[in-house]
């Protein structure tokens, strides 16, 4: 199985006068776990069932090796795809679903048995070779879209958002394995989801779309550290990061009507901004940008506050550090060094 | 009485009632056919008489036979019902999946040909057979039969097929099998209920017509339907050999019916898994 690089150039895909696509450039590094993040919506399954071959771009061109596929049938991409409905053939049996691929691409009869028995092996559903999809759970019927996908060793994995119909112990586990899986194949894989903390956990790279456009690539340290725009900032993040519009006057910032004092932020001149703080780096002080505590969670380790910054909701994550009371009057220190400066207009990275 | 048990006690009746009304003609019918024509026309009728295999001897040899009958119905059914699902099957697969334009308009026109009364087009129908010399022949009346049945196919099929998730056929893209290969090798199957479906109604629908068959047809090609119509004349009806024939006529269907009953179960209880959440 050698893993293939691949390169997205422009793709742009219309249905009708609504642009799903406006304008994908994209580079996949051989052997990557790349992930598409997005809302619903925003143009990643579209990108995804491009990359296939399910659906034609308007526009753009599909690189497999450097090999262009645009043009290609799905067939001949030597792509595979794990659905998020499995989309296995409920009249096979499991053995037959898994040897499918193989059967339909000419593989020689004696090849397919040993493979089968390796695919399920590596997913660990051998002793499911003889049922019928239906007789299934969703976490075995998971596990044989996987084998009949990585059964013909394709160039490239594609998978929309596989985990999606698993419960939630299920979903993590399976993440993990799935990570393992990719690791021991060494198979390039672009996986497509909603769930940023899937993105960021499995990832080598992402890349966060927004309205058919892709906003950021990066690994997930530096999506979730660096966010290009103000929307990434309030996507990724769980809660996400607070938003509080701002008026930079040469090393100060007037907040709702507050004036604090920013210094490191003096280069940025005068002007219009958006101040973005993860709840993590929201600290409680004794002087600063005055705040009253609406409601207090507690879960566990952590503590949760719901602070009104005037008419803004800001949430707090706070540690072990002093734990405000409901109603209560307090004030937020705004560290320079925690601070995410997006201009106002364009809603770009300052 | 509990109301549960008036309840199920007055569905039962119902249940009975509606069942002898369907079979009395039937089992009367049989009765008939096994009847001399001397108590055929006894007076109150009788149920209590001395069988006689005479009727089915009649139409099964002999010059009032209606084998050749049956064997033309055989043709005209089995050709109409092979043609009609050679073509609807990817006629219906396309309409289901392939975005083209036109398709709503394209699905309506089909059904409204449904719409026409038959009689209004079996005059237009014979003058065109007769133009082109085939009244009388079998590729006529199959041809004419055509008309009717593909788009009756194509509207059931479309159905079957459209149940079916894209992401089966996608699936199978991918997997290499091509367009043929997927609806080969994953879709059919998966139709296989209401394929069984639609062919027991084509067939059907050609086994049992009438109208056209009597118009069209002729002495070479006189089907079951019309051949029963000969015992029918003006000096004298001969209702025990017209029951048996009538018996004769009803079996193959019947015998389809069964054989397909099993496959129509099938791929109901499939859809039942499929729909039954575990996913």
């Amino acid at each position: 199985m050698s893993a293939a690089s691949l390169a997205l150039r422009g793709i742009i895909k219309r249905h009708g006068a609504v642009t799903a696509l406006a304008g994908i450039d994209l580079e996949v590094a051989p052997g990557e776990f790349f992930s598409l993040l997005g809302p619903s919506g925003s143009g990643k399954t579209t990108t995804l069932r491009i990359v296939a071959g399910l659906e034609h771009a308007d526009a753009g061109t599909v690189l497999l090796d450097g090999r262009d596929v645009t043009a290609h049938e799905p067939g001949a991409r030597d792509v595979a795809m794990v659905f998020q409905s499995y989309a296995l053939y409920p009249h096979m049996t499991v053995r037959e679903n898994i040897a499918f691929p193989l059967r339909m691409g000419g593989a020689p009869a004696g090849g397919i048995d040993p493979a089968v028995r390796e695919a399920a092996a590596r997913v660990r559903i051998e002793h499911l070779l003889e049922r019928k999809p239906g007789q299934l759970s969703g976490g075995q019927q998971q596990r044989v879209a996987l084998a009949r996908a990585i059964v013909r060793k394709p160039a490239l994995f594609l998978l929309d958002e596989p985990l999606s119909n698993l419960d939630a112990k299920l979903r993590v586990e399976t993440r993990v394995e799935l990570k393992r899986l990719q690791r021991a194949l060494n198979v390039t894989a672009l996986y497509v989801t909603h769930d940023q903390e899937e993105a960021l956990s499995l990832s080598d790279r992402m890349a966060v779309f927004m309205d058919g456009r892709i906003v950021q690539v990066g690994t997930p340290e530096e999506v979730f550290s660096r966010p290009a725009t103000v929307e990434v900032a309030g996507f990724l993040g769980n809660p996400p990061m607070n938003l509080l519009p701002a008026r930079l006057e040469h090393g100060r910032a007037l907040v709702e009507g507050t004036t604090l004092d920013l210094p490191a932020l003096a280069a940025l001149g005068a002007r219009d901004v958006t101040l973005g703080i993860r709840p993590s780096a929201v600290r409680i002080a004794a002087a600063g940008l005055p705040a009253t505590v609406t409601m207090c969670e507690a879960l566990g380790e952590d503590f949760y506050a719901d602070l009104m910054v005037g008419e803004h909701l800001v949430r707090a994550k706070l540690g072990n550090g002093p734990r405000p009371a409901e109603r209560a009057q307090v004030c937020l220190a705004l560290d320079a060094g925690a601070l995410h400066v997006f201009d106002r207009q364009t809603g770009t990275r300052l | 009485m509990k109301p549960s048990l008036l309840r199920s006690t007055l569905l039962l009746a119902v249940a009975v009632a509606m069942m002898l009304v369907w079979v009395f003609p039937v089992a009367w019918g049989l009765l008939t056919s096994l009847k001399t024509e001397r108590d055929v026309l006894a007076y109150p009728p009788t149920v209590v008489f001395e069988p006689t295999a005479a009727n089915y001897a009649d139409i099964f040899s002999g010059s009032a036979s209606i084998v050749p009958n049956l064997v033309s119905s055989f043709i005209v059914s089995g050709l109409t019902t092979v043609l009609t699902m050679l073509f609807a099957i990817p006629a219906a697969y396309a309409l289901a999946r392939l975005e083209l334009p036109w398709k709503r308009g394209a699905g309506f026109w089909v059904l409204a040909t449904q719409m026409l009364p038959p009689v209004g087009l079996v005059i237009p129908y014979f003058l065109l057979l007769r133009k082109i010399g085939w009244t009388d022949t079998y590729q006529g009346l199959v041809l004419v039969y055509l008309t009717f049945a593909l788009p009756f196919a194509i509207w059931l099929l479309v159905s079957y097929f459209e149940e079916i998730p894209r992401e089966m056929e996608e699936a199978a893209l991918l997997d290499r099998a091509g367009r043929l290969g997927a609806l080969w090798h994953v879709i059919l199957p998966q139709a296989k209920g209401g394929i069984a479906v639609t062919v027991v109604f084509v067939f059907l629908n050609s086994w049992n017509e009438f109208l056209f068959a009597v118009v069209l047809g002729g002495n070479t090609v006189r089907t079951v339907t019309v051949a029963m119509f000969n015992f029918i004349s003006l000096e004298q009806t001969q209702w025990a050999r017209l029951a048996a024939a009538a018996m004769a006529g009803m079996a193959p269907v019947i015998v389809l019916g069964l054989i397909a009953q099993k496959h129509i179960v099938k791929g109901l209880t499939v859809g039942a898994v499929k729909g039954g959440g575990r996913r």
